[in-house]
């Protein structure tokens, strides 16, 4: 027996016959092998019996004993397994109703989250998408020798449509677009739309699902359909068909009906418009322009072609424009002309100069990215903290499973299918809650009209599957395999680590500390910053001016006289650009260096009418001539950059003419704090009409006083559109804008506190659970509260502690960042949001633990202890 | 006659079967058709005419007997089926039959030719 003990079959062939043989011969063939293999070795020695083994295991790879693609035992019945793997686990879930809870409700708001950003993206790369016919619609595109290189055009020449028909084959239909903002009319208001002058074309090509009216209303020159949006603000809740309105553009008026409403848009739309007009009624359309300045005007042209048309049959068409157009333009020749798919819009977008998108938004998008992912993280954090817990209170069902002769395939499928249901419900929870709150709250933030599309939008479930199998599988994969590969015996004998202490599960915990403090600190920071900025100093005194836009130059005089006639008016002074607005930008030359500066034109009263405040030196006098012509104020910024200090010998050259400095007025913010202030020079410009007024009102009038100021402004300027604001508003838009932005940031640090503290209490009350007889053994031999609360809150605190370091510094650099990028004026990150970020953390913790030592207190050890 | 066709591996097997009954399994054949007739039959050979036979309902197999030497590895025990039975009676009555038949001079060689 001893040469059985040293001598063991050889190992290839043995396992070439576990690989080939069919496992329901397999014990059969390979224990006669092995049988044969000792009573050879006991005969003939080792070399011959393994000479042997080898020559059977040949002779057993016959056809009959191979296994094939369906080996005979796996006829088992998945339907019921599947069945069973659901049952079992719908009743642990029941079983466990608060967990169940923590999980979906986290995995919920997550999924949430990342529609929200999802649906932001989606809106932004997959316009158009719900159109129809985009597979057959074309732009036609031209590439010309540009400054860089070669450069592709989305617009071209626009006399090119007309030879569409002609050259171009099976073309279906074809329009032009052209974009214009012309003032629009109605009962006395005016109001700036978006319109987009249209052929008829465009309404076949494209298709929208109208309100009221008919899709060929475009066919009537003199009828333009309206969103409705425009329209509900226009006619209310009158009849719109029919009505009329009044569109100004180049100082021209045409009245047009209304012959159709479109209905809400969603953000899919590839053309944004409130309005759609027929292209014969532009205001150039009726003059017959000279041959060269048409070819010289240049839109956008769609063509929609016959479906499965070869593209390649159009390029003889294109040969023949591009020959056209470079014998007529020849200072700008063509290249060529090509097609872009409407497909391809967006893609290409950063390749096609003048293109129909130009704007990808990709900051924003970055940061709905982040955010979503930064709570899916946590929720997953949460969930495989969670279902780690839960799972080792199922230890001894997944010995005896073991036992019973479960492998591991199975039990995982077990795990992984109570996951699958969790994710599901989780998914659907995501879902209302995105619809009717998240999507809702954010489309009120950002001013957009996202919508959760479920029957047009294909992506959408693409997106909602893989997120189910990618929660499925990250939350469910790690916990599954790591459960089931204890040994059984280990289980049943009580041996197994109950391993709520794992070190997993604190750096889970840890990271999903770090990420709320990071979020916490992230909105905290931009409220402060928030708070901080618009308590500050503008630099000059905003209350009681209004500005007042002057739409053309012959406005400016009658229009300043009779503001100047009212009563609340104390002075009156023109500008090109105001103080609160973007400012132009000019090159100066000062000692032969170039420098970039803004320069505002304005009469020699406009400083002193802002109350800029005069550092050195001194303002402008109207009376002096010198003053009026060569002469400038500069701000303090523009010293900086210059390197000068105040009296300045030599003088400033703007547009080569010379001017002198004379004198210095303290910085103010021209644009909103998201930028520096730039060197900035005031120019007492000799013109005499500009294109804003600044009223400056007697004090506490200037909001009661827009009225009148409005009226008159009407009186004088018929056909113009009213854009006058305060003094004090000028920022308003920014400051909704950054409002918008800090209440996503909060939205998201209260959701990681939440997400953060429903894991933690999970966690806590399953680690109580575990050990509560524990604690009252405790109890009755006299630990006091102190010591009970100590003993269970020491991990969670010791987590805190490195968390608050961890996420601390990655916030200090992160957030500041991130401010940095946003703001040039913040406030840094300070001891404010890093001391709440933490501290909010701290009481979580606090809370949490101190409920579940309060089970402790009111237990009674005798009734816990006795039970069993 | 409607027969059963066995060859002549598949009726020494079948034999073997039921001289081992109730011990029977791939290499106890093997050992007891060396032993008694001398013929060294390949051991796979013996595992395709066995579940051949059972195939056709003439042997019942069912698992048990783990030993050592098979590395504790269940045996795939044959017995003979009442089909088997009738079979080598059926087989033997035809030979013995087909025996009787021949005249006694065909066995007589001491005639010399």
């Amino acid at each position: 027996m001893d040469t059985k003990l040293k001598h063991h079959p050889p190992k290839w062939p043995d396992r070439f016959l576990e690989f080939y043989c069919n496992p329901s011969r397999l014990e059969q063939i390979q224990g006669d092998a092995y049988e044969l293999f000792y009573m050879n070795l006991e005969e003939r020695g080792v070399g011959y019996a393994r000479f042997r083994f080898f020559i059977h295991v040949l002779s057993f790879f016959r056809w009959g004993n191979i296994r094939r693609t369906r080996p005979s035992y796996q006829t088992y019945n998945h339907g019921a397994m599947f069945k069973n793997y659901m049952k079992i686990g719908w009743r642990n879930l029941l079983k466990q109703k608060g967990t169940t809870f923590i999980s979906i409700f986290g995995l919920a708001a997550a999924v949430g989250c990342c529609l929200v950003a999802y649906l932001f993206i989606e809106q932004v790369w997959f316009k158009g998408m719900h159109q129809e016919n985009k597979d057959e619609i074309y732009q036609i595109t031209y590439t010309a020798e540009g400054e860089n290189g070669k450069t592709t055009f989305g617009t071209i020449a626009e006399p090119i449509s007309e030879m569409i028909s002609e050259a171009l084959p099976n073309v279906k239909a074809q329009t032009r677009i052209q974009i214009d903002l012309p003032i629009l009319i109605h009962k006395n208001e005016s109001y700036f739309q978006r319109a987009q002058y249209v052929d008829p074309g465009y309404m076949e090509m494209f298709t929208y699902s109208m309100l009221y009216g008919y899709p060929g209303a475009l066919n009537e020159p003199e009828q333009v359909i309206l969103t409705e949006e425009l329209s509900e603000k226009l006619f209310g809740d009158t009849h719109p068909i029919g009505q009329e309105i009044a569109l100004v553009s180049n100082g021209e008026e045409k009245i047009f009906k209304v012959g159709g409403v479109f209905k809400e848009f969603n953000d899919m739309e590839m053309f944004n418009f409130d309005l759609l007009v027929n292209i014969s009624n532009r205001s150039n359309a009726e003059l017959t322009l000279p041959l060269k300045d048409a070819w010289k005007s240049e839109l956008w042209t769609f063509i929609q072609v016959e479906n499965g048309t070869d593209l390649g049959d159009l390029n003889a068409g294109f040969a023949e424009m591009v020959k056209t157009q470079n014998k007529i333009d020849p200072e700008n020749p063509y290249l060529s002309i090509q097609l872009e798919s409407f497909n391809d819009l967006v893609k290409n977008s950063e390749n096609i100069e003048r293109g129909v998108v130009s704007f990808l938004a990709v900051a924003p998008q970055l940061l709905l990215a982040a955010i979503g992912t930064f709570i899916l993280i946590l929720a997953v954090f949460n969930y495989i903290n969670i279902s780690i817990l839960m799972a080792f209170r199922r230890l001894k069902e997944i010995g005896v499973r073991k036992v019973i002769g479960s492998n591991k395939g199975q039990l995982i499928a077990q795990f992984l299918s109570e996951n699958l249901m969790v994710c599901f419900m989780a998914i659907v929870l995501g879902c209302l809650l995105a619809a009717f709150i998240f999507v809702p709250g954010f489309n009120d933030i950002a001013s957009k009209n996202l919508k959760i599309d479920l029957f047009n939008d294909a992506y959408i479930w693409l997106f909602l599957g893989a997120m189910l199998l990618f929660i499925t599988l990250v939350s469910g994969l790690y916990p599954a395999i790591y459960i089931t590969s204890f040994k059984p015996i280990n289980i049943l004998k009580g041996n197994q680590q109950i391993g709520s202490k794992s070190l997993l599960t604190s750096v889970l915990l840890t990271f999903q500390f770090t990420l709320a403090i990071i979020s916490i600190v992230a909105g905290v920071a931009f409220v402060q910053t928030n708070y901080i900025n618009s308590n500050r100093d503008w630099g000059y005194t905003s209350a009681d001016k209004i500005i007042v836009n002057v739409p053309s130059s012959q406005d400016y005089i009658p229009l300043k006289n009779k503001l100047s006639a009212l009563a609340s008016v104390t002075e009156i002074s023109g500008s090109q650009d105001f103080v609160g607005n973007w400012i132009r930008e000019e090159e100066i030359v000062f000692q032969d260096e170039k420098y970039e500066i803004s320069l505002l034109n304005a009469e020699a009263t406009y400083p002193e009418l802002l109350d800029l405040k005069l550092k050195e030196g001194r303002m402008f006098n109207p009376e002096l001539i010198s003053d009026t012509q060569e002469s400038i104020l500069v701000n303090e910024a523009f010293l900086d950059r210059l390197g000068l200090s105040f009296p300045v010998d030599e003088k400033i050259t703007i547009d080569s003419a010379s001017y002198a400095v004379v004198g210095v007025v303290e910085d103010f913010h021209t644009v909103f704090f998201q930028m520096s202030i730039e060197p900035m020079a005031i120019r007492a410009s000799p013109d005499t009409t500009f294109n804003y007024l600044t009223l400056k009102m007697t004090p506490g009038t200037a909001a009661s006083s827009m009225q009148a100021v409005k009226k008159i402004w009407h009186e004088t300027i018929p056909r113009g559109l009213f854009t006058g604001k305060l003094q004090t508003e000028v920022f308003d838009h920014e400051f909704n804008d950054v409002k918008g932005v800090s209440n996503i940031l909060l939205f998201s640090a209260i959701l990681a506190v939440v997400l953060a503290a429903l894991g933690l209490f999970g966690l806590v009350s399953l680690n109580m659970n575990s050990r509560i007889k524990d604690f009252c053994v405790r109890k009755v031999f006299g630990a006091d509260l102190g010591d009970l609360s100590m003993k269970l809150a020491k991990r969670y605190l010791i987590i805190w502690g490195i968390a608050s370091l961890l996420g601390g510094g990655l916030s200090i650099v992160l957030v500041s960042t991130f401010l940095n990028s946003f703001f040039a004026f913040n406030s840094g990150v300070g001891v404010i949001p890093l001391g709440l970020g933490l501290l909010v953390l701290f009481l979580v913790i606090a809370g949490t633990v101190s409920s579940q030592i309060w089970k402790i207190v009111r237990a009674n050890p005798a009734s816990i202890l006795k039970a069993e | 006659m409607k027969g059963y066709h066995l060859g002549e591996l598949e009726e020494l097997i079948l034999l073997t079967v039921g001289i081992l009954d109730k011990e029977a399994y791939g290499v106890a054949v093997l050992e007891e058709i060396k032993n008694q007739t001398g013929r060294k039959v390949n051991i796979s050979a013996i595992h395709t005419v066995l579940n051949r036979l059972e195939e056709k309902g003439f042997l019942k197999s069912y698992m048990g007997g783990a030993t050592e030497e098979r590395g504790g590895r269940r045996k795939r025990l044959f017995t003979l089926s009442a089909t088997g039975r009738s079979a080598i009676e059926e087989v033997k009555n035809l030979r013995n039959k087909l025996f009787e038949q021949i005249p006694p001079l065909a066995l007589d060689f001491s005639h010399g030719y």
